[in-house]
């Protein structure tokens, strides 16, 4: 579908170059009389790569249509993540560099939505939350489980987080996907 | 979450509100030891700036027993500054809020803004570019940034050395070195959609030269200005500065600089524009083209024209955005995290 520059948004998929860019950020300017340009922030879908350009707020753009489609994760082969749709039993491969560190926070059967352009997966998105469970956890020291303290627990599927000092092994903890943080305990 | 919240959660959040505290005191100290006077402007305004780039806030003025009067807030406070230029009160310096409407959301973008504008009267647009100077030096050791003395400021996880002299670079110089195209190629339309098209980017029968010129400039040029320390651009082409002089040597070109750390734009100046007639036409062709823009149509500030036909100094001038310099010294990423009411905050999106 053809847009004007000016009304690209965060989140939208558009052609640049002829490669699907995912933007991350943008920003209006009117540097000079009578024109207004959008900066945009954008991520190549087959390299990963960031890159800025300024379009004037005019220009015609592609935007293109990404199909999302829920998946659970199956494993990790090399420098990809596998994963499998539980309606049809398709697989996809997704390159963990498009995934970015929080692959680290992939555990089998854990269900993200996989972004596909052509048919081909070319990105992922995370729910804003997890539930992971705690695979190893120092024993609390008596008298100081109170208070801001924290300590490295190393979650199930091999992340490490800094979690309060009162969390224990096969606790189950509330991570947050965008920032990597520990968030609550999952009282399930 | 709106700011007062988040506030109330963390109170590390905090501390760019209390950056721009000393940001502001620190500006007043140096202008006040420079001997200029601080002068309060009015907001509301009958006949605001003529760019015809900016929109404006409208309202109305009513006052009992007289008949109702458009009215706007200003998008800079520029002409007043000028008339109390012609008054004869010398160097003067302003820190008020600005608006420009329609300009969207952005990290460097609020409708309702801070500006800094200062007038340097006998003096020029290179005067200006030392006050720069100084003044940077002047708010990085009053916020004890500067205990190594080595005029370092790191923003954003780099760091700028804020030492004078700053890189100074003129437009035409710019062209040539980033984007590898010479000044005569730069001012003409034909041969500079020509290399536009060359280089990829969009161009039809309806693009302007201001259109061509100005995405080259973002997208090849701006991203190599303030890289290690400011960068001063200096003389644009005339058709882009509206009120300053045109150099005597080249009219092609006009007195006009910005400056840029890290990518960003903090400044606007000129060498000001002090003859009314030029001054005048300027203003009337813009006004004209806000029309052919669909833009809010008001009258020229005639009081401004008879100010400058009286006579105003020879004047170096600049308009700096506060919030852009607490981002700057605060270290924060959006313009959203130095105000403590960001239009988020103020309006249901």
């Amino acid at each position: 579908m053809t847009i004007k520059a000016g009304t690209i948004r965060k989140g939208m998929y558009i052609l640049f170059k002829d490669i699907p860019h995912f933007i991350t950020k943008t920003d209006f300017m009117s540097p000079g009389k009578g024109s207004a340009f959008m900066r945009v922030k954008m991520k190549n879908i087959q390299t990963g790569n960031t890159q800025e350009f300024t379009y004037k707020s005019t220009e015609s753009i592609e935007q293109v249509e990404v199909e999302s489609q829920k998946m659970q994760f199956l494993y990790k082969d090399g420098e990809n993540a596998v994963f499998m749709n539980p309606q049809t039993y398709e697989q996809a491969e997704v390159s963990l560099k498009l995934i970015g560190e929080r692959a680290a926070l992939l555990t089998p059967e854990v269900e993200i939505y996989v972004m596909l352009f052509e048919d081909k997966p070319v990105d992922v998105n995370f729910p804003p939350n997890l539930s992971l469970k705690v695979e190893y956890a120092e024993e609390a020291v008596a008298g100081n489980t109170m208070g801001t303290a924290r300590k490295m627990v190393k979650l199930e599927s091999g992340f490490e987080v800094a979690a309060p000092i009162f969390v224990k092994e096969g606790d189950y903890l509330v991570i947050d996907t965008e920032t990597m943080t520990y968030k609550s305990r999952d009282n399930k | 979450m709106k700011n007062w919240k988040k506030l109330r959660k963390n109170k590390e959040l905090l501390k760019p509100f209390l950056v721009r505290e000393k940001v502001v005191d620190a500006i007043r100290e140096y202008f006040k030891k420079e001997g200029f006077h601080e002068v309060d402007t009015p907001l509301l305004v009958q006949s605001p700036g003529t760019e015809p780039y900016l929109e404006v806030f409208e309202s109305e003025l009513v006052t009992p027993g007289f008949k109702n009067k458009k009215s706007y807030l200003l998008t800079s406070p520029e002409l007043s500054m000028k008339k109390l230029l012609s008054s004869g009160m010398g160097s003067i310096f302003t820190i008020c809020k600005s608006f420009r409407n329609a300009e969207g959301l952005s990290s460097f973008h609020n409708p309702e803004f801070s500006i800094l504008e200062w007038y340097h009267v006998d003096a020029d647009y290179t005067d200006v570019m030392n006050d720069c100077e100084n003044l940077f030096l002047y708010i990085l050791n009053k916020l004890e940034l500067n205990k190594d003395e080595n005029n370092k400021l790191e923003y954003q996880g780099v760091v700028y050395d804020l030492s004078t002299p700053w890189e100074r670079i003129s437009v035409s110089e710019a062209f040539l070195k980033y984007a590898n195209i010479k000044q005569d190629e730069m001012l003409d339309r034909i041969k500079l959609l020509e290399i536009a098209k060359q280089k990829g980017y969009q161009v039809s029968d309806q693009t302007t030269w201001e259109e061509a010129y100005n995405q080259i400039l973002l997208n090849e040029i701006e991203p190599h200005l303030g890289k290690d320390k400011p960068t001063i651009l200096y003389d644009y082409p005339a058709s882009q500065a509206a009120l300053s002089k045109k150099k005597k040597a080249d009219p092609r070109f006009a007195e006009r600089f910005e400056f840029f750390i890290g990518g960003i734009e903090l400044g606007n100046a000129f060498s000001e524009l002090t003859d009314a007639d030029e001054q005048e036409t300027r203003m009337v062709e813009d006004l004209k083209y806000r029309k052919e823009l669909g833009k809010v149509e008001y009258k020229i500030d005639n009081d401004f024209i008879e100010a400058l036909r009286f006579g105003m100094p020879k004047t170096g001038g600049i308009a700096v955005g506060v919030d852009r310099l607490v981002m700057l010294f605060s270290n924060s990423a959006s313009i959203k995290d130095t105000l403590l009411f960001p239009i988020e905050d103020v309006f249901d999106y």
